[in-house]
């Protein structure tokens, strides 16, 4: 095979409309450019969104040294409305973290070569969220410290925890979940770390990071293991993305309340959840490309796939919305009937329609592509899905619960500051770990980049090849 | 005694002729995945997955055996006559400790395939080799007896080898 040239022309192939990667690079000059976040100082937007977060992360504290003090009751919840914040919040959060593993495992499985400069952003971002997610579970417990009563410990009590609970499973999916997201993070970033610690000026910064590499030196045999266990991670991880979600699911559909109690609702949520997180990969990869100076290797390729994805899972969404509405009224339950009627015309419907909006009408944007490579449409709907999804778990969640069985028991609810503390603490806990692991791991996946640079190099010249043969034929 | 080629094509194909030649003791440094690379070298097959088999039935299996002993015969909860032998509720606790183990089992296992971690070893004594996560693609031949590092230089400066050096230092 002919080699490749240095500069090569991308290909106008009819299928790639835009190129995964901008320009050609050197695997010097990929090192150089892919680690400049992380060689650079941070500038006054760093810090003062560091700042903003940090304040964030102040009225955060506040909130839950409150919750812990006074109890729950700081909160808005009530009896009906037992679950509200807590839940809708740890909802949101476990959902977010699953588009970070679908882009990584999934589309890794699918061979689907532009996840490669993105999925490092993606990770990142399960890998807080999940930990978000973890939090509110335990704050909800009231008393936090007693955390460990749910795992199987030989207590002096002599008993064991029920394990046909959901509860149960909950904890073992979101505590395997963060595991396998961890582990699948650090060893794709192990090869990252190495480059990082060889192209350090400081012999201080060379130092932590060939402790963080665990002195990888990229030796054939090395490679030869990761590569099996990167992908077999990858396998394992794809099952989670459909299990966790279902499993959360589970703490609603198998309980009795109208509204709750259905059979759509693991599908409903596992789509809903990598809806949501492709909304936030969307949010923080728009800004950081720019500001991180990516755009070479994230570009409208990586934004028009995510637009795309964001779409189908949108669609998914919407289909499950109306089959709910459309199965309450063909059960001719009462109970049913009445509660989703509660949830279109009742107290809380202008954040019925408000989801709806968000999540059924904004994601048609879309199907324009114009819209999908216009920055601003695409980080707006972004936005406004993420809104849209943590109303609509308001709406399964809190709305379902102020209207149970019984009328007498019926009762409003309205969230307290402690209840808006946590939540958008917990969203500036997020936006502070997340720009500090942007500033110490390198933000894309290094040497993923440059195998991808090396397979489109090799494409091409492959495509010069053809074409050289077919225009020799054409001229005899 | 370790040497630098310009493309990841020519290390491949020196790695493959040095095997041919007789050399052992090789391996290969490149920032990314080299296609063809562990064949070029004779690697046997990775056990990586038979680790995550084994890790992956080790959870499913105590995960069962736990849970059907604590809530079926250590403390049964009798709740409305339901039987306490119900292993289908077991299920998600038996797919999550699978999955959790079987993780571990992938990680630890490649790590130590790979026997990292490693602080210290011989190729790290050379400044030039740091461009080996970065740009340069490496072989290393360790010379022995009749294989001295001579003859080792000139056989991979035939090859392509755009820079040779000998490293010492203690294997492992």
């Amino acid at each position: 095979m002919a080699r490749p040239a240095p500069s090569a022309p991308i290909p106008g192939e009819p299928l790639v409309e835009l190129p995964l990667l901008e320009g050609r690079h050197t695997d010097a000059e990929l090192t150089h450019s892919l680690l400049y976040p992380v060689d650079r100082r941070g500038g006054r937007a760093f810090w003062a969104l560091v700042l903003l977060a940090l304040a964030g992360v102040g009225y955060f504290l506040v909130s839950v040294v409150v919750t812990v003090l006074v109890g729950i009751g700081a909160w808005g919840n009530n009896i009906p409305v037992a679950w509200a914040f807590g839940i809708i919040n740890f909802v949101w959060w476990i959902g977010i973290g699953h588009a970070g593993t679908l882009i990584s495992a999934i589309l890794l499985l699918l061979q689907q070569k532009w996840r490669s400069s993105i999925n490092r952003i993606a990770e990142t971002m399960t890998l807080f969220a999940v930990m978000m997610a973890a939090m509110f579970p335990l704050l909800h417990l009231g008393r936090p410290w007693f955390f460990y009563w749910l795992a199987p410990y030989p207590s002096t009590t002599r008993t064991w925890p029920q394990f046909r609970s959901a509860l149960t499973w909950d904890m073992a999916a979101i505590t395997t979940y963060f595991t396998v997201s961890f582990l699948f993070w650090y060893l794709g970033l192990l090869p990252d770390l190495a480059s990082a610690r060889d192209a350090a000026r400081s012999p201080r910064k060379r130092w932590w990071y060939g402790l963080a590499c665990l002195g990888w030196r990229g030796s054939a045999r090395h490679w030869y293991h990761w590569r099996v266990g990167y992908l077999l991670l990858a396998g394992l991880a794809t099952p989670l993305v459909v299990s966790v979600h279902t499993l959360v699911s589970f703490d609603f559909a198998i309980s009795q309340l109208p509204g709750w109690h259905s059979t759509i609702f693991p599908p409903y949520f596992v789509a809903g959840a990598i809806f949501s997180g492709l909304a936030m990969v969307l949010t923080l990869l728009l800004p950081a490309r720019r500001v991180l100076r990516l755009t070479h290797v994230v570009t409208m390729a990586h934004v028009d796939a995510l637009c795309r994805l964001l779409l189908v899972t949108g669609s998914i969404v919407a289909y499950a919305y109306l089959h709910e509405h459309f199965i309450a009224w063909y059960s001719a339950s009462t109970f049913e009937r009445s509660i989703y009627h509660t949830f279109r015309t009742g107290p809380f419907a202008p954040i019925f329609w408000l989801t709806v909006f968000c999540n059924v009408l904004v994601p048609q944007l879309f199907w324009s592509r114009r819209l999908r490579r216009n920055l601003v449409v695409v980080w707006v709907a972004a936005l406004l899905v993420n809104v849209g999804m943590w109303s609509e778990r308001f709406v399964i969640i809190a709305v379902s619960l102020t209207r149970t069985q019984l009328p007498s028991a019926w009762a409003g609810y309205s969230p307290t500051w402690v209840d808006w503390g946590l939540l958008s603490g917990s969203i500036s806990l997020f936006l502070l770990l997340f720009l500090v692991t942007v500033k110490v791991v390198p933000p894309v996946p290094i040497s993923e980049t440059k195998e991808l640079q090396r397979q489109v190099d090799e494409a091409e010249a492959f495509l010069r090849e053809v074409e050289a043969t077919r225009g020799g034929g054409g001229a005899r | 005694m370790i040497g630098e080629f310009s493309t990841p094509h020519a290390l491949v194909d020196a790695t493959r002729t040095m095997r041919e030649r007789g050399f052992t003791h090789m391996d290969t440094y490149s920032p990314y995945p080299l296609h063809g690379g562990s064949e070029a070298l004779g690697l046997p097959r990775s056990k990586v997955p038979l680790l995550a088999l084994i890790g992956g039935l080790t959870g499913v299996a105590t995960a069962f055996t736990f849970q059907t002993w604590m809530n079926t015969i250590d403390y049964p909860l009798n709740v409305g006559g339901r039987p306490t032998f119900s292993w289908p509720m077991w299920v998600p606790i038996m797919f999550e400790l699978g999955v959790l183990l079987a993780a571990f089992s992938i990680f630890f296992g490649l790590l130590g395939l790979s026997r990292l971690p490693q602080p210290y070893h011989p190729v790290f004594e050379s400044e030039a080799f740091r461009s080996a996560s970065t740009h340069g693609y490496w072989l290393s031949v360790e010379a022995k007896g009749e294989q001295s590092s001579e003859r080792i230089s000139q056989e991979l400066g035939a090859l392509g080898a755009t820079h040779t050096e000998v490293v010492k230092g203690e294997r492992e």
